[in-house]
């Protein structure tokens, strides 16, 4: 697998995506306050929070699925305007989701394959045909996806549908999916929800030789403290739609707003 | 025991990603284009060929044109019918202009201008999904049916409101008209219905296919993989429309020899919807097999009872063959959703453990 | 420059001109779309309680038509017949949530929707199978509805109304009432509404599925009875108007699939607007767009409001 381009120029630890004073309401209801903060590139951030503290909605918003109404996001360098969920793809961000959202009815191949297609051009009438240029590009990503899948010991699954699997290996195949876009910036929203202490490991393993192989920057929601004080660089804790704490893993967990936030307030 | 793929090993990814990667399969689909091609125009009698055959062709390829938008990209469409008359009478007025140019030139290119009118009533799914997207392919349905009635220069000011084809010849032998015989007939349109299902293949096994089912299993997910919504979907609708297209126009042209709008009906659109649902959604081979079921069902009903000495009246049948439908559509849903393709899978799995269950 | 006229001034000059043919053309607009609007009535009470897009709905109103005329053409008396369709009716309701949807609980909503064809095709075909395929006539005497027409003289014209027209926007208003009372005020209407907002917990607290989904097959079979009588009465009972039922969709999608208002403002609206746009600008065409005007009508109006009328607006959570 290649490392991600280094994207304009940015090197590792400069601001690869800042949120600068972001809030999204529906209709009266708001889920994010005058959020701001920023990823750096080649570090592992993560977002934590009590439910319901708007991490989902943050990560929504990054990858263009919400648009918040106040608030400015900064890309490699770049401020967006509104965009598309896709450009935000083409830009070099992907996502892996809180309930998996695979493609259910396609095998794990095809599934991860489908990440590729920002990386897939040969036209309509070669993809016709399945000839020539169009069945060479076809084995060229495929021998990419075998990477893949061989990265993530899931050599024994590739023809399965994947609507059968069982729920931690189908976490696998969606972080395999989203891998297969080659991110420069990697959202992973509860990658290790509802797991056992056996396939935890294995999927912290995984994102850290994501890191540190390729150098992807990766943003993390996790509700397993532990999880996220070994994993990250730096976290910031959200409550209620405001952030209240931003630091290294042990700032926070010394920061007594944190510790109000997750124990409550004695009354 | 003997439909296996134990020893025969890929060393390529090419091997692998093969459309039937099992040796037996590709002997078996040798064998049925060999009697498809050869053994059928050979043997078959003028009424087998005609009202058997060519129906069912025609129906699989419409077949496969809706399985595309529906099955394999999740669009509901009631507006099948209308589709195929787009082409019908789009092949109906170029082979009126250009009478001497080569008339698959004209049937594949009015496949296009199917294609066309197809993007223009996709052009909605653009905001809305689902059921409510069932309901403009209902308004191309009843637009489409409207114009073939209200627009006499789509049937050339005829009297009749009705089309007709004259005879069109090809390397001079007379394809369509009186005087082509059902096996010309028969040999053109299997070409070009296995020149195109081959095509879907193609197409569903790479890039765009899979482009198509993420955005069937999961809309949200595949955009943030950056996958173009709109594009993708219009693209079905591209491509079913052309499927349809040029199956209206090789069932007026190669089949009927003429048309009146009545052909293209709402009742029409239904029909093929069911083929695709009890063939199997998001399976070539099971619209195939729908249409050849829904198609040869009531040929089956006709045939059978006289040959048993059972009198039914003409009437009784066709009310038969709806109840008949009926049931089957919520038999299979309640089998098996996934439909005859399905059934046929299971079966090959099966084949494949003999004699061990597991 | 003269089609723009054509298009965008001359009818409205001609509405103005004649005022009476106006208020005609929307009274014919309106009974049409009260029709439409109980077709689409039907259909919300099943999508609301057991999230079945009901394909059927239209045929059920056919059915019910022609059962009623077939048993009283058997030597049934009106009324007696009336109650025995009404029992048809609930045998339908029965056989379907037995064999279709008790089976099919929990598969996507596309497969419900798909089973829904195939209990319209059964019905046509044993519908035709027992009372044969020709349009029959409504017994509307028997069932003491009023006939003729009143006339009156106003806007410098006539304008006339069918008796059965005024009949069946007072029958269906009262019908509306009815279930909305029905709904909001028993014991059974708080469990449907329950159901309507989950599934899952309406089961927690004990409402039988399965008995709520045969109350509103039933319910929707009345009616598709009320209906196939008003609209036997104006025209025949015939499988002809199941493609007319079609138009029920465009009115759904104005109304919302959820709510009962929306399909009677949504019925209205379409029928009004079908009648109007037919009478007015239909001629500049050739005539016959009714057949397809209620879908643009619809489609148009989706493209700037995608939930209906009176939808809520749809959040996508992921």
């Amino acid at each position: 697998m290649r490392a991600p381009g280094d994207g304009h120029g940015i090197m590792a630890g400069d601001v690869l995506l800042a949120v600068d004073g972001v809030s999204l309401s529906f209709g009266g209801v708001k889920a994010i306050t005058d959020v701001s903060f920023d990823i750096r590139k080649g570090e592992i951030r993560a977002i934590i929070g009590p439910n319901g503290a708007g991490k989902t909605s943050m990560l929504n918003v990054i990858n263009g699925f919400y648009h918040p109404q106040k608030g400015r996001i900064t890309f490699k360098g770049e401020m967006r305007r509104r965009m598309r969920p896709y450009e935000a793809a083409s830009q070099g961000i992907a996502r892996t989701f809180q309930n998996v959202a695979l493609f259910k009815g396609m095998s794990t191949i095809d599934n991860i394959m489908a990440g590729r297609t920002l990386k897939m051009h040969e036209n309509f009438f070669w993809q016709c045909l399945r000839h020539g240029p169009a069945m060479r590009e076809e084995v060229e990503h495929r021998r990419f996806v075998e990477e893949i899948i061989d990265f993530l010991e899931i050599q024994a699954i590739r023809k399965t549908p994947v609507g059968k699997l069982p729920y931690g290996l189908q976490k696998r195949v969606e972080l395999g999916r989203a891998l297969a876009m080659e991110p420069e910036l990697l959202l992973l929203d509860e990658p290790m929800a509802g797991m056992n202490l056996e396939e935890k490991e294995d999927m912290s393993r995984f994102i850290v030789d994501v890191n540190n192989q390729y150098g992807t920057t990766i943003a993390l929601i996790e509700h397993d403290i532990g999880v996220v004080m070994d994993l990250s660089d730096r976290v910031v804790v959200l409550e209620y739609g405001r952030k209240i704490a931003d630091g290294s893993p042990a700032e926070v967990s010394s920061d007594q707003a944190v510790i109000d936030a997750y124990l409550g307030v004695p009354h | 025991m003997f439909y296996r793929e134990a020893g025969q090993f890929k060393t390529s990814y090419a091997a692998d990603m093969a459309v039937f990667p099992i040796r037996q399969d590709r002997i078996g689909l040798a064998v049925i284009l060999m009697i498809a091609f050869v053994g059928i125009p050979l043997f078959g009698n003028q009424f087998f060929l005609s009202s058997v055959m060519i129906p069912f062709l025609v129906f699989s390829l419409a077949a496969i044109g809706l399985n595309i938008l529906t099955g394999y990209t999740g669009l509901i469409s009631l507006g099948t019918a209308a589709f195929m008359g787009v082409g019908a009478y789009a092949c109906y007025k170029l082979t009126t202009f250009f009478p001497d140019v080569n008339l698959i030139v004209w049937i594949l290119a009015s496949g296009f201008v199917s294609a066309l009118v197809g993007v223009l009533f996709g052009l909605p799914s653009l905001r809305i999904k689902g059921f409510y997207l069932a309901v403009a392919t209902l308004a191309a349905q009843f637009f489409l049916q409207w114009s073939f009635v209200r627009v006499p220069w789509l049937y050339n000011y005829n009297t009749s409101g009705a089309i007709e084809v004259p005879e069109h010849d090809l390397f001079g032998i007379p394809i369509t008209g009186p005087n082509a015989l059902p096996e010309t007939r028969y040999l053109v349109l299997l070409t070009i219905v296995t020149v195109l299902t081959w095509f879907a293949s193609n197409l569903i096994h790479g890039r765009i296919g899979r482009a198509w089912m993420a955005v069937r299993d999961m809309d949200i997910a595949a955009e943030l993989m950056g996958i173009k919504l709109l594009d993708t979907k219009l693209l079905a609708f591209a491509v079913s429309s052309f499927y349809a297209g040029v199956a209206g126009a090789c069932m007026v042209f190669l089949w009927y020899g003429s048309a009146e709008p009545e052909v293209f009906t709402i009742n029409q659109s239904f029909l093929i919807l069911f083929m695709v649902i009890i063939g199997g959604l998001g399976s070539l081979l099971g619209s195939f097999l729908g249409a050849a079921l829904i198609y040869m069902l009531p040929i089956a009903l006709r045939v059978l009872p006289a040959s048993l000495g059972v009198p039914i009246a003409a009437a009784t049948v066709e009310h038969l063959q709806f109840i008949i439908v009926g049931a089957l559509i919520i038999f299979f849903l309640i089998v098996e959703p996934h439909g005859l393709a399905r059934l046929w899978q299971t079966g090959k799995q099966k084949l494949r453990m003999w004699p061990f269950p597991y | 420059m003269d089609i723009l006229y054509k298009i965008f001034v001359d009818p409205f000059v001609q509405m103005g001109a004649a005022p009476d043919l106006l208020v005609q053309t929307m009274w014919e607009g309106l009974v049409a779309g009260v029709l439409y609007a109980l077709i689409a009535l039907g259909f919300v009470l099943i999508f609301k309680a057991s999230g079945v897009f009901n394909f059927a709905q239209g045929i059920m109103v056919v059915f019910a038509g022609l059962t009623l005329v077939g048993l009283h053409e058997m030597g049934v008396p009106a009324f007696l017949a009336v109650i025995l369709t009404l029992g048809v009716m609930f045998l339908i309701a029965v056989a379907v949530e037995r064999v279709v949807l008790r089976p099919l609980v929990n598969q996507p909503d596309i497969i419900l929707f798909m089973a829904t064809f195939g209990i319209t095709y059964l019905l046509i075909g044993i519908g035709e199978l027992i009372f044969g395929g020709n349009p029959k006539r409504m017994i509307a005497k028997e069932l003491y509805l009023p006939s003729g027409s009143v006339e009156f003289q106003t806007l410098g014209g006539f304008v006339q109304l069918q008796k059965i027209d005024i009949a069946a926007s007072v029958i269906a208003a009262i019908m509306i009432a009815v279930l909305a009372f029905f709904f909001q005020k028993t014991r059974i209407g708080r469990a449907l509404r329950a159901v309507a907002d989950s599934h899952k917990a309406a089961l927690s607290v004990g409402i039988s599925l399965n008995q709520i989904w045969v109350i509103v097959w039933f319910t929707a079979g009345i009616v598709a009875l009320v209906t196939g009588i008003m609209w036997g009465a104006r025209s025949d009972v015939s499988f002809a108007l199941q493609i007319i039922a079609l138009k029920a969709l465009p009115v759904l999608i104005l109304g919302g699939f959820t709510s009962v208002p929306g399909a009677i403002v949504g019925g209205l609206i379409i029928g009004i607007g079908e009648k109007l746009g037919e009478f007015y600008w239909g001629p500049l065409v050739g005539g016959g767009i009714e057949s397809w005007l209620a879908y643009f009508i619809a489609l148009g109006f989706l493209l700037f409001r995608p939930q209906g009328l009176f939808g809520e607006k749809i959040i996508e959570r992921i």
